[in-house]
Parts: structure tokens; sequence; C-alpha cells
């Protein structure tokens, strides 16, 4: 399960920009225009019964009844079947198309959502935590399905209900409606100060929610050490504190909320007993029928369960707005890696520029890059290495244009990747990470990541192409062949495997790879690595080198130290050299079978 | 752990609402309040209509002044306002001390847990516990004196309506139960639908995880519109469901407006013509309409709570999978005192598989003298945490014996074994609480002082004062977040404040750049300091800090001397040493979880 977020700043919009929010939500809901119209509609009849059964009644009493007119009682009765069946129609069709409404929004609002994510570069997913985005897109989504999916019809047909009813009430007896309606302002001042206090107690609770969560999810989570520490009693103490302060924030809430339930059935029952004074007086002197007192009294009682359901409405209407606006501010972040004007293909092959680049990661100032400047001759292979943080990874970043240089340039054949389209960057040049990361689905599924159109004789051609495809063929059902959750049927060895495939089904001009640094069991570990050597032969290939063997079979050798590209030679040059490349070596070859 | 699995070192349980039944039990007073308020508004609620009733008769149609029967009306609507209230107070209340009490239970009985247990539940399992099953406990419970107080309001009802007039009674009751039998259906029925739609939720959210955690694949191929596509298929499974959850409110909460509207008119044609006839007056006949309306809400209230119950019991059950799993690491009846010497370790012989299963230590013996230092060295899977994890009685050994100062472990009370053995966990877990809290962790009331004192002999007290807040800077999930080196420091300056006689480095270096190592090893030095001290190390320069070191292969020593002497005369000592200075030759391998200040320089970004 998931944690569901802590009340934050932007939880509590005001009035203004909740306004806003709400019109901008409206704007992007047109498509739903027709249903929404279709809902009303359906809503209006569903409260039929609710609005015309008293009139019905009066018309009973006061024509039938009591003068005895058995005619007129069967027309009412009659009259009343046929309002209940339209009414129960309408109330069927309503929950539908308010759904179909209201659903059809939050799909758009998740494509829309999901896509704008997916176009932002990197950066923004350095700056923004994967759970917030995450979020973005479930709990906040989530917490407005709660408002389709009861919330805005009850505002609607509570709403059509408190309108009608008013009308009829006005136009049936305006005396007797205004004389009963004098609790009106009482309910009003108490529905607003309801509001005000619930809403601050609802996000408490939910504060303390999150809290009591965290707390719980520490404890079992961390309960090793807590083991290992003896701290158990300290631990139980503890969450007896952030717990026992949830139970009072729910008791708050109560107390502060509860008397208004009482109020809102006083009241109630005040405007049935002040139509039942005013109307035994208004019928004394012939003004009203006993009709028109029934019916008003009954239509009294209908008026006040639609306010109180308002009134409850709020705190979801907030913390949907609140939702919204936080995607909103996503919506509002406009890609910054996107294709520019008029962009050409990269050439098929070409050397490999990386002119004078400095590069700090977007946001913040300190240098990771500081002047490097490299020529990587088509075809061939260069390791990167040097200390971890030294920023070997962020050439291999820039190369893949996966951010871009603050200052100079990286190109390919004469053209900048600034200028070159995404879709020939990313069939030119392809990174493999260090791990090989899984998605959910079959090891073909995993394959098409790299490429969608692939047909399964594409498949079989990249996994030939690098020597696994027996490996791979192992499996029970194969290509088709589940991973599981993030490809944990497979070994770690393996999922490199499927890293390289996608790599060889790009089959890419450049190749840039991030060395696993974690240790393979052997007989996995010599396939890699033949893989490897044949996925790169003929391609420009920078790899991040971890291990000795893999500097030992590059072309040139670039050291990288704080920034700066220290060293650039072949091993025995840098080995002649006696720097840092060399102390480097020496070390490796003490701990590591070359 | 999963909801349909039961835990096999779970006793049979043959009566899941014990812990309920006594929480309510404990509760009487408060429930039985409830109760009483809720016959109080039940008078008020039944005497409306009735005086209803006898206001149109004896005033609107009579001579008696209205106003008079006003006031009564107002005065049974205090009653019912008063009682409404105080009903739901008492009601949420009581259940929100039952939710609270439950969780408590729950957590006090999860933390006695020993690690078995924990090792196969799941976290999001357990938490669901205490989170998602408590709340449709916590919505049942508060259903208990509404539901009373409905059964009583629909048994005054249904007596005031034959007494009045009970031919009319007949008809006007007749469609209402079927509100009752249709909340029922309707509740059993959107369950499973929301369910659905929730497991389809779950299924988007993996999607953006798994984009969002592989998002450099995702960019690298290019793959957008792949996972869009991905997404739109799951966007239209959650719509698909919804819908269906839609169409079942859609067939059933429609009948709840129908039902009344059928006794409405069945009293307005049976009972008008009565009124005709002259056998009922038109009081009554408002009093029937009036009591019709009435009965609506509890009866659809009274099929809600049946439904809530089924799934409190559900949850209930789930709730005492857990609290009926008996701790299996636990006190001795009469425990030996800790004893003098208890740096002195002592491994006999120790067999140990994890859960019953494969053996991982087989026949394991060695013996550390009081203050002197050891390295445990082995391939991944040789045991090495093993023993770790033993020697401080997550686990008990299925033969052999393991000793402090000559005391079996499980002579001792738990607590002074863990007092004596301090363990720094390969990945250090920062709660969510201040830096000086975090290392004062195994000994609360630590002095500011010892703190300090202890950061400075761990080597963190430099980097702790460069923190915004200093010692009181909050750590966590939620917190400032720290590189595996500081973390490792914090540690180590833990397991200072805790001033254990026995200490356990498990792979201390392993989240540490390797050029930042030999400041975490300073701090080892000084902490292992005239202290039994067991290190388990892949690295070559921790390893030779120890006195001595043991060779596992196969869960026995097979090797055991001196770095310099193994690292001369044993091949396999060599080839171990190779393997794991490959693995460990950059931050975040495959040791999972620790994240370090470094990942800027990672490529994958993928969390462990």
């Amino acid at each position: 399960m998931r944690v569901p977020p802590g009340v934050d700043e932007e939880d509590r919009l005001d009035r203004d920009e909740a306004k806003r929010v709400l019109a901008r939500a409206a704007r992007l809901a047109r498509p739903q225009r027709k249903l929404a119209l279709a809902t009303l509609g359906f809503a209006t009849l569903a409260t039929a019964t609710t609005i015309i059964g008293p009139l019905l009644l009066r018309y009973a009493i006061d024509t039938g009844i009591t003068n005895g007119d058995r005619a007129a009682l069967n027309l009412a009765i009659g009259v009343y079947i046929v309002v209940a069946i339209v009414a129960f129609v309408g109330s069927r069709l309503q929950y539908v198309y308010v759904n179909l409404t209201g659903e059809g929004f939050l799909r758009s609002l998740r494509l829309r959502l999901f896509g704008h994510i997916q176009r932002q570069s990197l950066a923004f997913f350095d700056r923004n935590k994967a759970g917030v985005l995450v979020s973005r897109m479930t709990a906040d989504i989530e917490s407005m399905s709660e408002l389709v999916q009861w919330g805005l019809l009850q505002f609607v047909s509570a709403t059509i209900l408190v309108g009608f009813a008013l009308v009829v009430l006005l136009v049936m007896s305006w005396q007797l409606t205004l004389i009963s309606l004098l609790v009106m302002p009482a309910l009003i001042l108490a529905t607003r100060r309801f509001q005000r206090v619930s809403n601050v107690a609802y996000l408490d609770v939910r504060e303390k929610v999150g809290e009591n969560l965290s707390s719980m999810q520490e404890n079992i989570a961390g309960v090793q050490v807590i083991q290992a520490s003896a701290r158990e009693p300290e631990q139980r103490r503890r969450f007896r504190a952030v717990n026992r302060e949830l139970y009072d924030s729910h008791i708050h809430s109560v107390k502060v909320s509860t008397w208004y339930f009482g109020v809102v059935e006083f009241l109630g029952v005040c405007a049935t007993a002040i139509a039942i004074g005013a109307g035994g007086w208004l019928a004394a002197n012939n003004q009203v029928s006993v009709g028109t007192v029934v019916a008003v009294v009954l239509l009294l009682s209908s008026l006040f369960e639609p306010v109180q359901q308002l009134s409850q409405l709020y705190n979801v209407l907030q913390s949907a707005t609140a939702s919204l606006n936080k995607m909103f501010q996503i919506l509002d972040t406009s890609p910054d890696l996107d294709e520019a004007p008029g962009a050409v293909d990269l050439p098929a092959s070409g050397d490999l520029v990386v002119d004078h680049v400095s590069f700090s990661y977007p946001g913040t100032t300190a240098r990771v890059l500081d002047d490097i400047d490299l020529t990587i001759a088509s075809g061939e292979k260069l390791a990167l290495v040097g200390p971890t943080g030294a920023g070997k990874s962020s050439v291999a970043k820039l190369i893949a244009r996966l951010y871009d240089p603050s200052e100079g340039s990286v190109s390919v054949g004469g053209i900048d990747l600034r200028q070159a389209t995404l879709a020939s960057l990313r069939r030119r040049i392809v990174v493999v990470p260090q791990e090989g990361f899984m998605f959910d689905g079959t090891i073909a599924d995993n394959l098409r990541i790299a490429d969608p159109s692939a047909s399964d004789a594409d498949l079989y051609r990249a996994l030939d192409s690098i020597g696994v495809r027996e490996r791979f063929e192992q499996f029970p059902d194969g290509l088709d062949t589940e991973v599981r959750e993030r490809g944990s049927r497979l070994s770690a060895g393996e999922r490199q495997l499927v890293s390289l495939a996608r790599a060889a089904l790009v089959d890419p001009a450049v190749l840039v790879l991030d060395e696993a640094t974690s240790s393979l069991d052997p007989g996995t570990e010599a396939l890699v690595e033949q893989a490897f050597e044949r996925l790169t032969s003929g391609r420009t290939t920078i790899v991040v080198a971890h291990r000795l063997s893999t500097v030992r079979r590059a072309d040139r050798i670039a050291v990288i130290d704080a920034g700066r590209l220290a060293e650039l030679g072949t091993h025995d040059e840098l080995v002649a050299l006696g720097g840092r490349y060399a102390s480097l070596s020496s070390a490796w070859a003490r701990t590591q079978p070359a | 752990m999963t909801d349909d699995e039961r835990p096999p070192d779970r006793a049979p349980s043959s009566a899941p609402w014990k812990p309920l039944l006594a929480l309510l039990r404990r509760q009487w007073v408060g429930l039985g309040l409830g109760i009483a308020v809720g016959l109080m508004w039940t008078l008020g609620k039944v005497a409306i209509p009735q005086l209803t009733r006898l206001a149109i008769d004896r005033a609107i149609l009579g001579e008696e002044s209205a106003w008079k029967w006003a006031i009564w009306i107002g005065c049974a609507g205090l009653v019912t306002g008063t009682f409404t209230a105080l009903r739901r107070f008492i009601a949420f209340s009581q259940s929100r001390l039952v939710e609270r009490r439950l969780r408590e239970q729950l957590l006090d009985h999860i933390l006695g847990l020993h690690i078995g247990f924990h090792d196969r539940a799941q976290t999001g399992q357990l938490m669901s516990r205490g989170s998602s099953d408590l709340n449709q406990i916590q919505a049942f419970v508060v259903m208990i004196p509404i539901t009373v107080s409905n059964f009583f309001l629909i048994t005054f009802v249904v007596i005031a309506l034959f007494v009045m007039d009970p031919v009319l009674a007949l008809f006007a009751l007749l469609p209402l139960p079927f509100i009752y039998v249709n909340g029922r259906r309707f509740s059993t029925r959107v369950h499973p639908a929301v369910h659905e739609v929730q497991q389809e939720q779950a299924q988007l959210a993996n999607v953006v995880e798994e984009t969002v955690a592989g998002i450099r694949v995702v960019k690298g191929f290019g793959a957008e519109q792949v996972q869009a596509d991905k997404l739109a298929t799951e966007a239209d499974d959650i719509k698909g469901a919804s819908m269906k959850a839609a169409r079942i409110r859609a067939t059933h909460l429609p009948v709840n407006e129908l039902l009344p509207s059928i006794g409405l008119i069945a009293v307005l044609g049976v009972g008008g013509y009565r009124v005709i006839n002259g056998e009922m007056t038109i009081g009554d006949l408002v009093a029937f309409n009036f009591y019709v309306q009435l009965l609506v809400w509890p009866l659809r209230s009274i099929g809600m709570t049946v439904a809530f119950a089924q799934r409190g019991a559900a949850a209930l059950e789930r709730i005492d999978d857990v609290l009926s799993v008996t701790p299996e690491v636990v006190d001795p009846d009469q425990p030996v005192a800790r004893p003098t010497d208890a740096g002195h370790v002592r491994f006999e012989g120790v067999t140990f598989g994890y859960d019953g299963g494969d053996t991982v230590l087989d026949g394991l013996s060695f013996d550390v003298p009081a203050g002197s230092s050891i390295a445990v060295v082995g391939a991944t899977g040789s045991g090495k945490s093993t023993i770790a994890r033993l020697l401080i009685r997550f686990y008990d050994p299925s033969a052999g014996s393991i000793s402090l100062g000559g005391v079996d472990l499980r002579d001792m009370a738990v607590h002074d074994v863990r007092r004596s053995v301090g363990l720094v966990f390969e990945d250090t877990l920062l709660f969510h609480d201040t830096v000086a809290a975090n290392i004062a962790f195994a000994h609360p009331d630590a002095t500011f002082d010892e703190v300090r004192r202890a950061a400075e002999l761990a080597g963190a007290a430099e980097f702790i004062d460069a923190l915004p807040h200093g010692y009181d800077t909050i750590l966590g999930e939620r917190g400032f977040s720290l590189s595996g080196g500081q973390r490792q420091r914090i540690a180590i300056a833990r397991a200072v404040v805790a001033d254990p006689d026995v200490l356990i480095l498990d792979d201390a270096t392993s989240a540490v750049d390797p050029s930042k190592e030999h400041e975490i090893r300073g701090a080892m030095g000084t902490v292992m300091q005239d202290r039994t001290t067991i290190v388990i190390a892949h690295r070559a320069g921790t390893i030779a800090m120890a006195d001595r070191v043991v060779l596992l292969d196969g869960g026995r020593v097979v090797a055991d001397g001196t770095h310099d002497e193994l690292l001369a005369s044993d091949a396999r000592y060599r080839q171990v040493l190779a393997a794991s200075a490959a693995a460990a030759h950059a931050a975040g391998d495959d040791t999972g979880g620790a994240s370090t200040d470094d990942d800027m320089d990672d490529m994958s970004g993928v969390p462990g």
C-alpha cells in the first residue's frame, strides 16, 4: 500500500485560487460537455418524485379527499405512479452518465499528464522525487474520483432539488414559505461555521493519519534495528503517543462538527413546526388549504437533507481542487529538451566530438564538468575511468543528450546534438545502463522497448547478433516468459543481456555503456562479456569502466578527475606516463584478475 | 504473507472476534450510553409524526390553536436534535477508541515478533493490517449504536402504524423490507467492484512507477509511446471498472428511492379511500406519509451494516492472523544474569538454516577471546551475515550453541543479549528523528555530551556540525538525506553510545566510495579498541584491521589466521577477495537500499 502524502501548504488554496483552478478544470472538461448536459437532464428527472409527490398529495387532499371526488384521487394516484417511474429511470441514467462524464475526464487527464511528464528532460526527473510524480498520477487523480463518483452528482441533484423546491413552495404559498424559512439564516450561519471548523479538523486528521502511517512503517521496516538495540519499549511508548495524537485529532474533529448535525435536525423540525403553526393560522383565515400545509411541510423536510449534503461536499471539493492545482503545476512545466525547429537527422556515422564542454546539473551551481575536449573517431572504443563523482557518467549522459551541456557542444559527424531530430538521436546513439532495467511484461515486451515495431524475427536476429539467443530460449515460454516484478524472474546477468539485446535491436552507430559493478555468477559473466564484445565491435563505444579487463580492451582511455580530462591515451601510453591511471591500474591489478 | 495465505507459525485461532469483543466489553459504559441516547433519539423521532397528525386533525381541521402543537413539535425537535448530535459523537468516539487500542495492540505485538516472522511478512501487508483493515473495523463499530437505535425506530414505527390503522400499515410496509434486501445486495456487490477499481488503479500506478524509475531507459530508446500506450490501456481499464461499479450503483440506488414511493402511493391509494369513507383522518394519512419516509434511512443503513460487519469480520480475521503468532525468541523462565566477561564469544557446532530450509551454517565453531577482533570472510551466501544475526539472537541455531562469557544466549534475557551485542548493519536505517536521537538510539536517555563524544569518535562530528541544524537536523526518509559514508558513521556513533561488549560490523564500508573508505576505517579502529569485534568485510583494507581472519565456505570455517598469512597461503582466500573487490568497487552496488550522495553520477538511476 502507498502512504498517503501528508498535508502541505499546497493543500490550502484560497478562494480565488480555487476558483481559477476549477475554471481551468472546466475548460479541460469541454469534450465531456454533452455528457454533462445529459447528466443534468437525468438528474432533474430523478428529483421529480420529491418535488411533485407533495403537490400530488395536496391535489389529492384538497380536490379528491376533502370533496369525496374519487376521480381526482385516482388521477393523483395515476400521475404519482408515472412520476415515480420517470424518476426511477432518470435516477438510473444519472448514475451512469455522471460516471461517463467524470471518468472520461479523469481518463483524459491521466493521459495528458503522463504524456507531459514523459516529455520532460532528465533534469525534471532529478528535480522531482519519483514518489511525488507517481502520486500526482495516482493519489491525486484518485482523490478526484470520489468527487466524480458521488460528489458531483450530489452537488448537481442537491442544487436542482433546492432550486425547484423553493420555486414550488413560493408558488404554493409565499407567505407560509417565507415564514417557515425564517430558520434559513440560522442554517446558513451554522453551515458556514461547520465548513470552516470541519475543514481545519479534516486537514489535521489527514496530517495525523500520514504521521501515524509513517511511524508504523518505520517501526515495521526498522524492526531489526529496534530489536537489535533492545529499544522496543521506547518505540512502543512513542507509537502510543503518535497513535494517541491521531485519536485526539479524530475526537476533536467529531467534537467540533457533531453539533452541526443536531442543529440541522433541530432546524428542520422547527421549519415543520412553524409551517404547522402558521399554516393552522392561515388555514383558519382561509388563506391556505389543508393540502397546501401538508405539501409545504413535506417539501420543507426534503429541503434540509440536500443542504446538509452540500456542506459535507465542501471537504471533498477542496481536496480535489488542491490535487488539480498540483497537476496544473506539472502541466505548466514546459519540456526543456525538445526538438529544435528545423532539426536534421544525425548521419549514420562520423566522428564524435565533445567540444570544450562544461556542465552543471540544472538548478545547481557546482560544475560537474569543466572544459572537456575530446574527439572519438568513428568505430573507436573509449574507456572513461576515474573516481566516483569525478564526472565520467556525466560525460556519458551528455554524449547521449540526456542533458545539454552548459557550455560547448557535442556533435556527431558535424551535427550538434541539439540540432538533431530526437528520433534519429535515439536511433544513432544508445545508452546501456549499468543495471538492466525491466518493465512489467514478457522478455519480448522488454526487448521491444527499444523498437515497438520489431517483429519476432527482428528480436531473434538481435539476440543472435550478440550470441545470447539460446540463453533466452531455455525459458519455459521462451521470449514470452513473464519477467515478473522488476524482472525478478531473471538473474542480474540475464537482465544485463536483455539490456544489451535492446541496444542490438536498435543497431546504433554510437554506444554509451555504463559497466555493471556487481559481480555475476561465473557462467553468465562470460556470456555478458561475449555479448558486450560482439555488440561493440565496429561501433563507436564510450564505456564508463570499472574493471581492468574492460579498460584493457579499449582503444584509448580518458581519465576524468574532478570534472576535468586529466589524462588521455592508450593503456601503454598512460602507464608509461606514470600518472593517475598508472597508479589506478596497478591498484586494480592487485585485486582483479585482468 | 498474503491475505489468503496464513503464516505457518500461526496458532489456529477459533475466535477472531475475541480481541474486538474484549475491547467492546471494556467500553461497555460508552456503548451503553450510546444505546441509551439512541433510545431517546428514537422517542423524539417517533413523536413528531404523531404530533403533526394531532395538529392537522385538531387544529388545522379543528378548533384548537396550531401554535400549541407547533411548540410541542419544536420541543420534540430539540430532543431529536440534541440526541442526533450525542449519538453521533458517542458512536464515533467509541469506534475511534477501539481503533486506537487495536492498533496499539497490533504494533506492540509486531515489535515483539521474532525476525523469522518479519522475513516472511511484507511491510505493506502488515501496514494494511494497521490501516485499511482497522478502518473497516472502525466503520463497523461506529454502526453499532446507530444500528441499535435504528432497530428501536423500526420497531416503534411499526407499532405506531399498526395501532393507527392495521390495514393501511400492511400496505405501506409491504415494499419496505426490500429496501433492506436491496441495501444489503448493493453493499455486497459494490465492494468487489470497488476493489477491482483499486486494483486497476494499482496497475496504472505500476506503469507510472516503472516509467519514472526507468526513465533513462524510456528516454534512451525513445520508448515514450510504448509506455503511453500501456498507460492508455490501464486508464481504459480503470474507466471500465469504474463504469462497472457505476452500473451497480445505477441498479441498486434508485430502487431505494422507488420503494418508498411505492409505499407512499399505497398510502395515498388505500388511505385516501379510507379517509373518504370516514375510516381514518387526514392527519392519519399525513402521519403515515411521514412514517414511511422515516423508515427509509434506517432500513438502508441496516443493509449497509450487515455488509460492513462482513467486511469487518474479514479484516478482524486478518488482524488476528498476526496477533495469534507466538513470538519465538523469548526470555527463558529463569534468565541467567549477564556474565562479567560477556566479551568472550564462542560458536560451538552451530547449525542453522533459515525457516527450516537449506543449511546455511553447518557445524560452525570458532572462539573470539574478550577484547580481540576477528574478520569473517567468505563468498556471497557463505553465511557471514547469518553469524551476526544469530549472535544478536534474531534466530536460534537448530543445533549447537552460541555463548557470551560461557553463558548460552538462550539462557539469558533477550534484552541482556542485545545490550551486550551491538550490530552495525550493512544498510543503516535512519529514523525520522534528530541526528542526536538517531545516535542515542540504543540509549534514549544518553546526555548530549555522550552523543557528541560518540560522534567525534565515529568521525561524524565534523559533517554533523555542517548540517543545517547540527545535531537537531531531522533525518530519515522525509528528512535530510545523508550519503552512504555519513550514514555509516552515524551507525558507528550509535554503536559507541550503546557501548556493547561485542561489536559486529556488518559490511560497514560497503556503501562507501573506496576513496572515502579510509575515513570509515579510522572510525572503526577507534571503536574496536579494547572491544570484542566481529568484522564482516569484503575489502582487504578493512579485513586487515582485525587481529584474525576466518574464511567461511559451505557454512564452516575452512581457514583461520592473519590476513597476511591467508593471503600468502590460501588460494580460495585470494579468489574471494578478488570477487568482492570487483563487486564493491563502486558505491550503490547490489547491496540495495543504500543510496549515496554520488547518485548524481550513477547513470542507471534505478533504485535498488
